[in-house]
């Protein structure tokens, strides 16, 4: 397994304020699988994808990834942790206001020393005739592409995707879903994504659903769906 | 990744170019005052000394009755001191001014020449410098000295008349008045035997110890020189170089412009690195979703920390060069010794490139910049990258107030004031700063402002006359006293007190003294310089004499002309071992027919008064510089900082208009808040400065002796709050400006 998490546990507050978030999460996915994690809101989908990335520290239990325990692991060896192995999307694009498109790129193209070939990326993703312009200049679509150029220019193991259609109309959001299916299928990339949107789960390998802090339901797609024939987004 | 972060600096600095335009002229405005006030100084201390030195500048000076005999002088040759004749005439020239001549020195206080060259030929002259500007004389021009005309051949200067005083006692240099010439020895002779001068020739020598004799043994031998068999000394005045107050008294001047220099630049470069601070703190809570998504993708803070310091660093460093540059230059430091060239005759100095100074100007605001913001940017980026997403914003303590029944104007207003309080507290720091430097301007004023109203007040005298020889019974109509002036050391500067001797009905001082050696009254501007009060010990040191004079302080008398203790004058002659009768100093309400050759120095209340206006003359540019820098620097401060309140609120703005507020409203709403904010800063931040700065002051003017008086009028007060809300004022259409460039779209995309 590439990723194995072991009854993980989170809460945060203290007294009347006291919420476990994560209740003994147990979940694994095998490497190059792409996996959506459902839930509704406060069922501690985004929490566990934060403990998965290192953002967030698990109060208890395991987390390796490709055999490497992360839990324990202090700030510094957390953020080489991230910078050797992960790929970050947000719902929000972040971008760096006052850089272009390429150069957004370019700022985590230098974090990585195998990083993927710059123009090829920008090729894949449809921002070959974009790169030179601004985030201001792009439409959400376009800039939750570089958000995911960005993210993928590492070369990463792991691809951790946080509602990344979440402010996308439909249409956008196929594009992008279509597009990470592209990306899992060329470089192999291991997919975690959080979303709320119920047809996402058709595309992906496999489907964990939280509710309360709990796994509800894990199981394998027998049969997926393409992206590209994805309804209701 | 440096390299790409890097292409978005030029951007930032190109997008908030008036922003960064604003701070820089501020560093380079700091850098330039502080370089010119402080290198200036070192020229003028640094290269008056060396161009003394090398001119041999004297020892020390004595007069005598009648001139060495060459006994005398073999005599002082063997005990290896070096003794040279430095006699003079003095000459009424056409304008009523009077001219000193005396023949060419070659040995010491050799004359410097800024033009021309020193009299070799007959019929020269070499004239001192301050003396031909004031009358406008070049070399080649022609002067009447008695019965000859002189042809101009030099102009210059000589280090025993830095400070051309005609008296040693005189109180004011006035070059229109008084100059320096210089003969060849023979034109001399000439001169003192057509005998056409003011006076009889005086007998004065320089000399030079060469480190064989003391001052005190010096003294002592020429104290053995005898006009007669009955033993009568010869010796009339001995002055040593360090008491003579023609000698380095430009320095003295400018040690005051050094160190408010010091002063005002510390302050400066701590104000301009937190406002640096303020707008990387502003930057990077904007983009705190970015910097907490390239934590999360592997980005190091410590490579973050370089970006955000880059700018700062960068703009405080190219400032504070250009700065420094400027400060250098004629314009700066030239200027700033232009008020010592227009008051003392001291030869034209080449500018002196301190290496602290240099250092202090080029590194010092980048090292600040630097310092400061990697305290803050530290702190700020230290959040977790989660928190940086998220936007998370620490519970802020205290700003859960209940408001009441206020009205929604008062309310949002108040509220407004609460979620930008850290901004408003760097308005208050920002003025406070700017009030520290005015302080020192405004300090300056009202010292030299009491210094001329309180020696106008207290001087009650009409004339003083101070004896070499009193005669046996005291002038008709004069009140005598006997002064003595001793030494007292305060913050590193041994400064002169004149223990006066007066009948306890004196009626030039209201000072009530008593019979007895033990206690003293003491003036106003001795107590405040040196911090004393009633029952304090007073310790004063004859320095020639090698003795310390302990006394009590009995009480204060208010006169803060001078700095003077008073004793009972029978009890003051017992104490110096004077005869009953003893008296060198005349006061008096007239003018007193006395013999100007027993005469030491008369001065009369109205040079007094001249000599009090000096001080406002030399310190006046100094305290217009510094004032209109710290309101610029207030301004620019200020502007900033409410620009940076604006941007803060630059999404809520935006709202606000999108659910129709106009611009009156949105003006009331967001910046007329801000007048109570700058109001109460003021009136806090008013008496906080003046209070500081009457602390740090003592240290500043250590080197004056001049009463401490600090006082500020009521309207002084006034002025500046009125001042500070004028600027306000000044800055408001420069912010609406920017309110009115806020889009209602903007709430919109930054939503998205």
């Amino acid at each position: 397994m590439y990723l194995e998490v072991n009854n993980v546990k989170k809460s945060y507050g203290e007294g009347g304020s006291f919420m476990e978030v994560l209740k003994g999460i147990s979940v694994s996915v095998e490497k190059g699988d792409m996996c959506v994690i459902q839930g509704t809101s406060g069922s501690g989908k985004s929490t566990l994808l934060n403990c998965i990335g290192g953002l967030d520290l698990a109060d208890s239990g395991s987390i390796k990834v490709d055999g490497k325990e992360i839990c324990g692991l202090s700030q510094e060896k957390l953020s080489d942790y991230r910078r050797e192995n992960l790929g970050f999307i947000f719902q929000f694009y972040n971008l760096v206001p006052n850089l272009t498109v390429k150069e957004n790129i370019q700022v985590c193209e230098y974090l990585s020393p195998h990083p993927l070939h710059l123009f090829e990326l920008l090729e894949t993703l449809g921002l070959t005739e974009h790169q030179n312009k601004f985030p201001s200049q792009l439409s959400g679509g376009q800039q939750q592409r570089c958000a995911i150029a960005r993210a993928l220019i590492k070369n990463p193991k792991l691809l951790l995707c946080d509602e990344p259609t979440g402010a996308l109309d439909s249409g956008t959001s196929r594009d992008i879903l279509v597009l990470l299916e592209e990306v899992n299928r060329k470089y192999g990339t291991t997919m975690l994504i959080v979303t709320h949107n119920n047809s996402i789960k058709n595309m992906v390998d496999q489907v964990i659903f939280l509710k309360d802090g709990q796994i509800k339901n894990n199981h394998r797609n027998v049969k997926k769906v393409p992206a590209a024939e994805l309804e209701d987004l | 990744m440096q390299k790409i972060l890097r292409k978005r600096i030029l951007r930032d600095f190109k997008e908030n170019l008036a922003r960064y335009l604003a701070l820089g002229l501020l560093i380079v405005l700091g850098m330039y005052i502080v370089v010119s006030l402080i290198a200036a100084a070192d020229t003028i201390i640094v290269r008056s000394a060396d161009a003394a030195a090398k001119q041999y500048v004297e020892d020390g000076q004595f007069e005598l009755f009648a001139p060495l005999s060459s006994a005398e002088l073999k005599e002082l040759k063997e005990k290896g001191v070096t003794v040279e004749a430095h006699f003079y005439l003095d000459y009424e020239i056409g304008d009523d001014s009077v001219l000193r001549v005396s023949a060419i020195r070659e040995k010491i206080d050799r004359a410097q020449a800024d033009l021309g060259e020193l009299p070799g030929e007959k019929g020269e002259v070499f004239l001192e410098k301050r003396y031909c500007e004031e009358h406008d004389i070049s070399v080649g021009d022609q002067v009447a000295i008695g019965a000859h005309s002189f042809t101009v051949c030099g102009i210059g200067t000589v280090p025993d008349y830095e400070a051309p005083y005609r008296n040693l006692s005189d109180s004011t240099v006035d070059s229109g008045q008084f100059g320096i010439g210089f003969v060849s020895v023979t034109d001399y002779e000439e001169l003192k035997k057509e005998a056409q001068s003011l006076q009889a020739e005086k007998y004065v020598y320089a000399y030079l110890l060469n480190g064989k004799l003391t001052d005190k043994e010096l003294k002592e031998t020429l104290k053995g020189f005898c006009l007669s068999a009955d033993g009568l000394s010869k010796l009339t005045q001995f002055l040593v170089a360090k008491d003579n107050i023609r000698i380095g008294a430009a320095t003295d001047d400018v040690i005051i412009n050094k160190m408010a220099g010091l002063f005002a630049g510390v302050l400066l470069i701590v104000l301009l690195a937190y406002v640096i601070s303020v707008f990387v703190v502003h930057t990077i809570e904007k983009e705190s979703e970015v910097i907490g998504t390239l934590y999360a993708l592997g980005v190091k803070r410590r490579e973050l920390l370089a970006h955000y310091l880059f700018l700062p660093v960068v703009i405080a460093f190219v400032s504070g060069i250009i700065g420094t540059m400027i400060g250098y230059s004629s314009f700066g430091i030239r200027t700033q010794m232009q008020d010592v060239y227009n008051y003392f005759s001291v030869p034209e100095f080449a500018a002196l490139y301190e290496p602290y100074l240099l250092i202090y100007g080029i590194l010092m605001p980048p090292a600040a910049a630097a310092l400061t913001n990697l305290f803050v940017i530290r702190r700020k980026l230290k959040k977790p990258a989660l928190s940086l997403i998220r936007r998370e914003q620490k519970a802020a303590k205290g700003r859960e107030i209940k408001l009441g029944k206020l009205g929604f104007v008062r309310t949002f207003q108040i509220r407004q004031f609460l979620r930008e309080m850290r901004t408003a507290f760097t308005i208050f720091f920002g003025m406070l700063f700017s009030l520290l430097v005015c302080m020192i301007s405004l300090n300056c004023y009202v010292l030299c402002e009491h210094v001329r109203e309180d020696t106008v007040a207290d001087t009650k005298y009409e004339y003083m006359y101070t004896y070499k020889y009193p005669e046996e019974a005291v002038p008709e109509g004069g009140e005598e006293a006997y002064g003595v002036t001793l030494k007292r050391e305060v913050l590193g500067y041994n400064l002169d007190v004149t223990l006066l001797g007066i009948h306890e009905d004196n009626p030039y001082f209201d000072a009530s003294v008593s019979e007895g050696q033990t206690f003293v009254l003491i003036s106003e501007a001795l107590a405040s310089k040196f911090g004393l009060k009633a029952g304090d010990d007073l310790v004063l040191e004859d320095e020639e004499n090698d003795r310390s004079y302990a006394f009590i302080v009995d009480g204060i008398v208010p006169y803060s002309a001078g700095i003077f203790a008073f004793m009972e004058i029978d009890s003051m002659r017992e104490l110096m071992g004077e005869n009953e009768d003893y008296y060198n100093i005349v006061f008096a309400g007239h003018v007193l027919d006395i013999d100007s050759g027993r005469l030491y120095a008369s001065s009369s209340k109205g040079e007094v008064e001249k000599s009090a206006d000096v001080f406002m003359e030399l310190m006046w540019p100094m305290i217009i510089m510094l004032s209109i820098a710290s309101a610029l620097l207030f301004l620019v401060v200020m502007y900033l900082m409410l620009k940076v309140m604006v941007d803060r609120s630059a999404l809520s703005i935006s709202m606000m208009k999108v659910f129709g507020y106009r611009k009156r409203e949105i003006r009331k709403l967001y910046l007329n808040g801000n007048l109570m904010v700058v109001a109460v800063s003021a009136l806090v931040g008013i008496p906080l400065a003046k209070v500081i700065m009457d602390a740090l002051y003592p240290y500043m003017v250590s080197n004056v002796a001049v009463n401490l008086n600090l006082a500020f009028s009521w309207w002084m007060y006034v002025g500046l709050f009125v001042l500070i809300i004028v600027l306000y004022f000044l800055s408001m259409p420069f912010l609406m400006q920017k309110v009115n460039r806020i889009l209602p779209i903007e709430v919109l995309k930054n939503r998205e």
